[in-house]
């Protein structure tokens, strides 16, 4: 287990030093994808082993916990002078608040109280472990064959692959840390490391609006990190450890939870959102697109800002029936509708992938509210297939971004006809995100079921999530149709010469997004459902709410999800057959009432005078409604209302 | 078993009552507007005289699309024969309709183009009000299961008048009836030329025809479980709906897309389901 733990943890970050002082291609292309191979393995292995406690005092003869305590502070610095060089007295105050505090907790409050071991994940941050090492592992080998075309566009005089490729991994091994560690100060070091590695890797072509969005995110998460600060400071004071077990344990054995016992959760709450980049604090996702692909595929699927959901999953059952909890629900169902309508006018298909990730995390979040064994195994479900589907949906971006030099969804009209293999990856990575039989769907069965079943506020966020689903269906929907578009019968495009590594990282995410659809059931059963099944059971929590029919794991639920899959799957298995078998002499030209006419390959009417008018196309975006400058406002007001509300309702 | 097989049995059914109660549409929509109409098997020979003309298509996703238009009606038909779970109907029903959609916008034609952006919207408007009802039965019964419903010994209409209503005004939305044709008007110089339909032909728009009877034959059974315990209330649910969808058809004219997406449509149908399930909640 000792091995398996530093694979994951102290691996990357051993690979990341070595990666920085690696100037070779060649090099490098074998390191990355043989450490990505090694974690893989050591997180997989590491799942099938199940929960496990492990007690780690020392590493290389160095005190553990001295040598966390020194690095947070360290790391603390480095960002306060980040904060000087940037000249913001933002990031510069709430750095030094951080670390005023940290001293406070280490030198006053903490001192001399009972040592806490090191890793005790749950069924959970095992999940978290496998999605990080391997949907990361895969963005990363992508990540190979995107920055080479990347720094051809740049011409870049000396490469900064070797920086880049390095911080991803000291990325991937900080998110591992995170979701491992069960002392709360060493989560505390791995998150603001986290923090960190967003800030560098946003900022990594350095244009002017890389920095200022790199700055944004940095702002941002440092306020998180000063509300993760806070929630250690109260939680040591109230009681007594910072062993994310041990304090999970008391909270649920109290009976009534005070103000005081429930502030610190508040606290958490807020780190999490920030990190989570939920409405207020949605800015610093959106803006986080202008880094390289990889890094807004890393960003959205498998790390930071799953580390806010995991979080407050992992801290959920201590504030189980309580106000709080019905707030955090309703905040989250609000963000999901919220953005979800902020997507719809958005025809940057990052910006939309991006308002989609935080719509995601909404309903996950709304699903941490609802607080019920059954919710959280919704949310488990969307972490998990979120990830997935999410991580191959930036990669395809970033593929077709290359090839035809822009992200604009109308520019996208007719993909098929140029890269066909990317545009049927893309649109069954947006299938995967909206229709059933995928796993996503199947998650969103589980939130409303367990949403219909919740005992507080009910029909607000119920109307929020069903409002939200709609708007999602939309903007999904129509970017699919618009990659199939054209006014050929049967498109028979020349091979493009795609990277091998983009390709390969593209059909095996794509692969697993239909196969572990395919197996939902098993996942659910050998992973979603024991990890749920052993919080309660370890914290002897109430299980009412939790039923099985709502689980899918039971017989009836693997019936109708492999009826749904087999039905479904030969149904378009027929329709492809068919719609290929339509004969060439068949074709016909779009309606246009006569007026058709073609001129070098291009469709179009016949215009007055007989001049040639090509068709123009475009989407409904519906900005006078729904954009960004009319509705950000109000969602950003009433999302701080929620807020206050939060912290304050408790105060 | 035998339920799955009766259930095949209601679908093969399906169609042949689909198409009936369109020839029964037809017929009263005449009516109403002082005219003989059409024999009763009008659509019959319709579709039959479309699957056997010749293929003429634009682009190969459109075939795929019908296909999938229809499938997935079928399955959620299935689904709601053999008493499956209400969302899981839902999410099928989601299959079909994103279908037409990726069907209209796979041809570049300015008709079906827009026909599917006013398609989008329409979907927006009934989509919220279709899972607030369902939550509205799960409310009610405890289970999103549609033989649960029937396992009740009072009808659902008494507790959840509201609901009914609003998913009348959801499904006039999903059956494209007027008000609510934006996305497949008929006419050709003014309007959009069937909108979404425009490019299908042949087989292929025998293909959605079918798909259409299909969806039908659903909603009216969705409508009949508000009274489920009796056969003569279920029949009057369905004459009843089916009737007020035909006159309401008959004498609203059609809205312009921008009414979609204001507050009144989206919100009327969302606020009465949402008041009655406060109503439930409180009850």
């Amino acid at each position: 287990m000792n091995t398996l733990v530093f694979c994951c943890v102290a691996l990357p970050f051993a690979v990341a030093l070595v990666l920085y002082f690696t100037q070779l291609d060649r090099t490098r292309k074998l390191l990355v994808p043989a450490a990505v191979a090694v974690m893989a393995l050591a997180a997989v292995i590491m799942g099938a082993h199940g929960t496990f406690r492990l007690e780690a005092e020392t590493f290389l003869g160095l005190p553990l916990d001295s040598l966390f305590s020194m690095l947070d502070l360290l790391l603390l610095l480095y960002i306060l002078g980040l904060g000087w060089k940037l000249g913001s007295r933002t990031v510069m105050g709430m750095t030094a608040l951080q670390l005023i505090g940290l001293l406070y907790l280490k030198f006053v409050l903490a001192d001399g109280s009972a040592p806490v071991t090191a890793f005790a994940p749950d069924g959970l941050s095992l999940i978290m472990v496998i999605i990080i090492t391997v949907v990361g592992g895969l963005i990363t080998i992508y990540g190979l064959g995107y920055m080479d075309i990347h720094e051809e566009h740049l011409h870049l005089r000396v490469s900064r692959k070797p920086r880049f490729f390095a911080i991803i991994f000291c990325f991937l091994g900080a998110m591992n840390g995170l979701v491992l560690s069960n002392n709360l100060s060493w989560m505390f070091f791995f998150w603001e490391v986290t923090t960190l590695c967003s800030y560098l890797l946003i900022s990594h072509d350095q244009t002017k609006e890389a920095n200022a969005n790199a700055y944004r995110a940095l702002w941002m998460n440092v306020l998180g990190g000063l509300a993760f600060v806070s929630a250690m400071l109260f939680i040591q004071k109230s009681l007594g450890t910072l062993s994310t077990e041990v304090v999970l344990h008391k909270m649920t054995a109290m009976d009534v939870k005070t103000t005081a016992m429930l502030l610190p959760f508040a606290f958490f709450c807020l780190a999490a959102f920030t990190k989570s980049a939920q409405v207020p604090f949605e800015s610093w996702l959106c803006g986080a697109m202008v880094a390289p692909t990889p890094v807004s595929a890393l960003l959205h699927s498998a790390t930071m800002v799953k580390a806010g959901t995991y979080l407050l999953l992992r801290m959920a059952p201590a504030f189980a029936d309580t106000t709080m909890s019905t707030i955090v629900a309703l905040f989250g169902a609000f963000t999901f509708v919220g953005t979800c309508i902020l997507a719809v006018s958005q025809s940057n298909a990052k910006k939309i992938l991006a308002y989609s990730t935080i719509a995601n995390l909404g309903l996950i979040i709304a699903c941490v509210g609802i607080n019920t064994a059954a919710s959280m195994m919704a949310a488990t479900t969307i972490i998990i297939y979120h990830s997935v589907s999410k991580g191959l949906l930036f990669m395809c971006v970033g593929a077709i971004e290359q090839r035809i030099g822009s992200r604009d969804i109308e520019d996208m009209r007719g993909l098929y006809s140029k890269m066909p293999r990317t545009a049927i990856i893309t649109a069954i990575g947006i299938f995967t995100m909206m229709l059933p039989p995928f796993g996503m769907l199947i998650g969103k069965w589980m939130a409303i079921e367990a949403i219909a079943r919740a005992t507080q506020a009910m029909t607000p966020i119920i109307f929020f999530i069903a409002l939200g689903s709609a708007f999602t269906v939309l903007f999904w929907a129509r970017w699919a149709g618009i990659l199939v578009s054209s006014a050929n019968l049967h498109d028979r495009p020349a091979h493009g010469n795609p990277k091998a590594t983009v390709m390969f990282a593209l059909r095996s995410l794509c692969g697993l997004a239909v196969v572990f659809s395919f197996i939902s059931p098993l996942v659910l059963e050998t992973f979603v459902e024991p990890s749920v099944a052993g919080v309660y059971a370890r914290l002897g929590l109430k299980t009412e709410g939790f039923i099985p029919g709502a689980s899918l794991t039971g017989g009836a639920g693997y019936f109708w999800i492999y009826l749904l899959f087999i039905l479904l799957g030969l149904g378009a298995w027929i329709a492809w057959k068919a719609a290929r078998k339509v004969s060439n002499s068949a074709h016909s030209q779009p309606y246009f009432s006569g007026l058709t006419q073609e001129q070098a390959g291009q469709i179009g009417f016949k215009g007055p005078m007989n001049a040639f008018e090509p068709v123009r196309l475009s989407n409904f975006y519906l900005a006078q409604y729904f954009g960004e400058g009319t509705i950000t406002r109000a969602i950003d007001i009433i999302s701080t209302a929620f807020l206050i509300v939060l912290v304050g309702g408790l105060l | 078993m035998l339920s799955i097989l009766s259930a095949v049995g209601g679908l093969i059914l399906s169609p042949l009552v689909g198409g009936l109660l369109t020839g029964v549409d037809r017929r009263l929509t005449a009516r109403l507007q002082s005219r003989l109409g059409p024999p009763l098997l009008q659509p019959f020979y319709d579709v039959f005289k479309l699957f056997g003309k010749e293929a003429s298509v634009t682009n190969a996703w459109l075939v795929f699309s019908a296909y999938m238009t229809l499938i997935s009606s079928a399955l959620a038909l299935l689904i709601f024969f053999m008493g499956g779970d209400l969302l899981l109907l839902f999410f099928v029903l989601t299959v079909g309709a994103v279908f037409q959609v990726v069907g209209a916008l796979c041809v570049p034609s300015p008709y079906s183009n827009v026909g599917a952006q006013r398609e989008l919207l329409l979907m927006l408007a009934y989509e919220p009000i279709l899972i607030l009802v369902f939550v509205g039965f799960a409310m009610c019964t405890g289970s999103f299961s549609i033989e649960a419903v029937f396992a009740q010994d009072q009808p659902l209409l008494l507790k959840m008048p509201l609901l009914f209503l609003a998913l009348g005004y959801a499904l006039t939305i999903k059956l494209r009836k007027s008000p609510f044709d934006i996305s497949a008007s008929h006419h050709g110089h003014q309007e959009l030329v069937k909108g979404v339909q425009t490019e299908y032909s042949g087989p292929y728009l025998g293909i959605i025809e079918l798909a259409h009877w299909l969806d039908l034959v659903l909603i009216l059974g969705l409508c009949a479980m508000f009274w489920h315990t009796s056969v003569i209330g279920m029949a009057t649910l369905v004459a009843a709906s089916l009737f007020t969808e035909i006159l309401i058809d008959n004498i609203t004219a059609r809205l312009t897309w921008q009414w979609m997406v204001q507050k009144r449509s989206l919100l009327l149908g969302m606020g009465l389901a949402l008041v009655n399930l406060l109503w439930l909640y409180v009850a």
